[in-house]
């Protein structure tokens, strides 16, 4: 079957391929029942307080959606029920993750750009071949390239913590336990605010994710995220390892 | 014994296991039998996976709030003008419009179930006990946020009024005019901002927003807060109240603890 063995490498290892689809199926219902909640209140304000006729900074009524249309399509008793839950589904997958990972010195081989990578030249280089949306070849197929850790960095451990924090400053519990962390946003419809446009960046994450994954091969691609057996193309003029 | 906390708080504030004992035995010779971790669910567990993340949320906050900090209050000047008036704004029931007419001389607050011993308070009488005033944040499940100054009796002081609550007691379930009723654990009962209120932003409390008198459960979110409240029953258990899950918005599917 696998004829040339030494073309398929083990892409992904079964932990981290576990916990990212669990991560999509819980990424799926957090944003699903996001939108739910927010459709029963389709309005965003900047600072402590926030209701209905106090000065917004985003009206979907401005987008062509009235209120009370906003009401129908939305359902925040099934929207907050379930964003909860897989609001612990994800937090609890994200922590098994990172444990899982954290002790082993290939995970951080694997996720941070090296010197090398992170030189001008060669992140120019990277921009250009992203830009044309031709995919990496040969052996430099087998890992990520700087740009996608770069991306994945930020994911991780910038935008994930932070719609976790954003979340607990919109709690009224937090008002007790935290009140600083809601000041630190500058007040709860802030913290609320600001929770939306990160969600817009997670799903802007996912559709570069999803354009990435066609361009450098959709079937490859899925396959080595589920079970973990990953082509690689050769260069013609690359020598297989 | 107890640890030494970094950030102690003042010392009326503070609430330990201890105190809290002491505060129930305030209530009347209540013994904390079993352990704290009665306060970490809700009456009635909904089953699943929703169950569980119920149960996660509830706990893992209560075990933050196991000090009984007070929530943050806020400046005067931070009052909201026009604070809304959400949900129901002037209940359609006969007695309510009556007390209404009459300026609710005649509303009557009952204490039943189980204290040791019942009583029926007037606005007035509530008026002459001990009171609270804070400024604080309302935070609506919807998405809105304001800001309110709240005058009113302690929930503890009116118990403790009532003869305190017996041992058995472990919830005290409220009834308000238009048929919302909602139940609460001893855990928000005993925090020292949990009144019922009667004043808002220096004047009785405005009918929209549930004269003459209603809840403020600080750490849960509006729908907890309870306007038009009409009786007060202690109890061992919410069988028998609606559908049996606790309140009226957990009957709607709602989580029963509003913290999140």
């Amino acid at each position: 079957m696998l004829e040339a063995n030494k073309n398929w490498i083990h892409r992904h290892t079964t932990n981290a391929r576990i916990c990212h689809w669990i991560m999509v199926i819980s990424f799926f219902y957090l944003l699903y029942s996001g939108i739910m909640i927010f459709l029963h209140f389709p309005e965003l304000y900047w600072g402590k307080v926030g209701f209905q006729d106090y000065p917004a900074i985003f009206k979907l009524e401005d987008w062509g959606i009235s209120w009370e249309r906003a009401e129908e399509l939305g359902d925040r008793r099934w929207g907050r029920n379930y964003h909860y839950t897989f609001a612990w589904v994800f937090v609890l997958n994200g922590l098994i993750y990172l444990i899982w990972n954290g002790w082993q010195k290939k995970f951080y081989r694997k996720m941070l750009p090296t010197r090398q990578e992170l030189s001008i030249p060669h992140l120019k280089s990277e921009v250009k071949r992203h830009a044309k949306f031709r995919a990496a070849k040969g052996s430099a197929a087998a890992k990520y390239n700087v740009l996608q850790k770069l991306t994945y960095l930020i994911v991780l451990f910038v935008l994930f913590p932070f719609m976790i924090i954003s979340g607990f400053a919109q709690m009224p519990a937090f008002t007790a336990i935290s009140p600083e962390l809601i000041d630190l946003f500058g007040g709860r419809q802030t913290a609320r605010t600001l929770h939306v446009v990160c969600s817009l960046l997670l799903v802007l994450f996912v559709v570069v994710h999803l354009v990435q994954m066609v361009v450098a091969g959709a079937l490859n691609q899925l396959r080595g995220m589920i079970i973990g057996k990953y082509k690689i193309t050769q260069e013609s003029n690359e020598v297989a390892q | 014994m107890s640890k030494i906390r970094k950030h102690e708080k003042p010392e009326e504030f503070t609430l330990t296991r201890r105190k809290l004992i002491s505060r129930f035995g305030a209530l009347g010779g209540i013994l904390l039998t079993g352990c704290d971790t009665q306060f970490y669910k809700p009456p009635i567990n909904r089953g699943g996976l929703i169950g569980i993340a119920d149960t996660l949320t509830m706990a893992s906050q209560r075990m933050l709030m196991s000090n009984q900090q007070l929530v943050q209050e806020h400046d005067v000047s931070e009052i909201t003008e026009n604070f809304p008036v959400w949900n129901q704004s002037d209940p359609d029931d006969e007695e309510f419009q009556r007390l209404k007419a009459g300026n609710y001389v005649d509303w009557r607050l009952p204490i039943t179930g189980l204290v040791n011993n019942p009583i029926s308070l007037s606005l007035e009488d509530l008026k002459r006990m001990p009171n609270r005033t804070q400024t604080t944040m309302h935070i609506c499940e919807q998405g809105w946020s304001a800001i309110a100054q709240w005058t009113g009796a302690p929930l503890l002081s009116v118990l403790q009024a009532a003869g305190g609550i017996k041992p058995e007691a472990k919830y005290i379930m409220i009834d308000a005019y238009g048929g919302w009723y909602e139940g609460y654990d001893m855990f928000d009962v005993v925090h020292p901002q949990t009144i019922l209120a009667y004043g808002m932003n220096g004047k009785d409390l405005p009918l929209g927003n549930g004269a003459p008198v209603r809840l403020r459960v600080e750490r849960h979110c509006g729908y907890k807060q309870l306007k038009f409240i009409k009786s007060i029953q202690v109890v061992s258990s919410v069988e028998g109240f609606g559908r049996g899950t606790g309140g009226l918005n957990s009957d709607f599917g709602f989580h029963w603890y509003a913290g999140a």
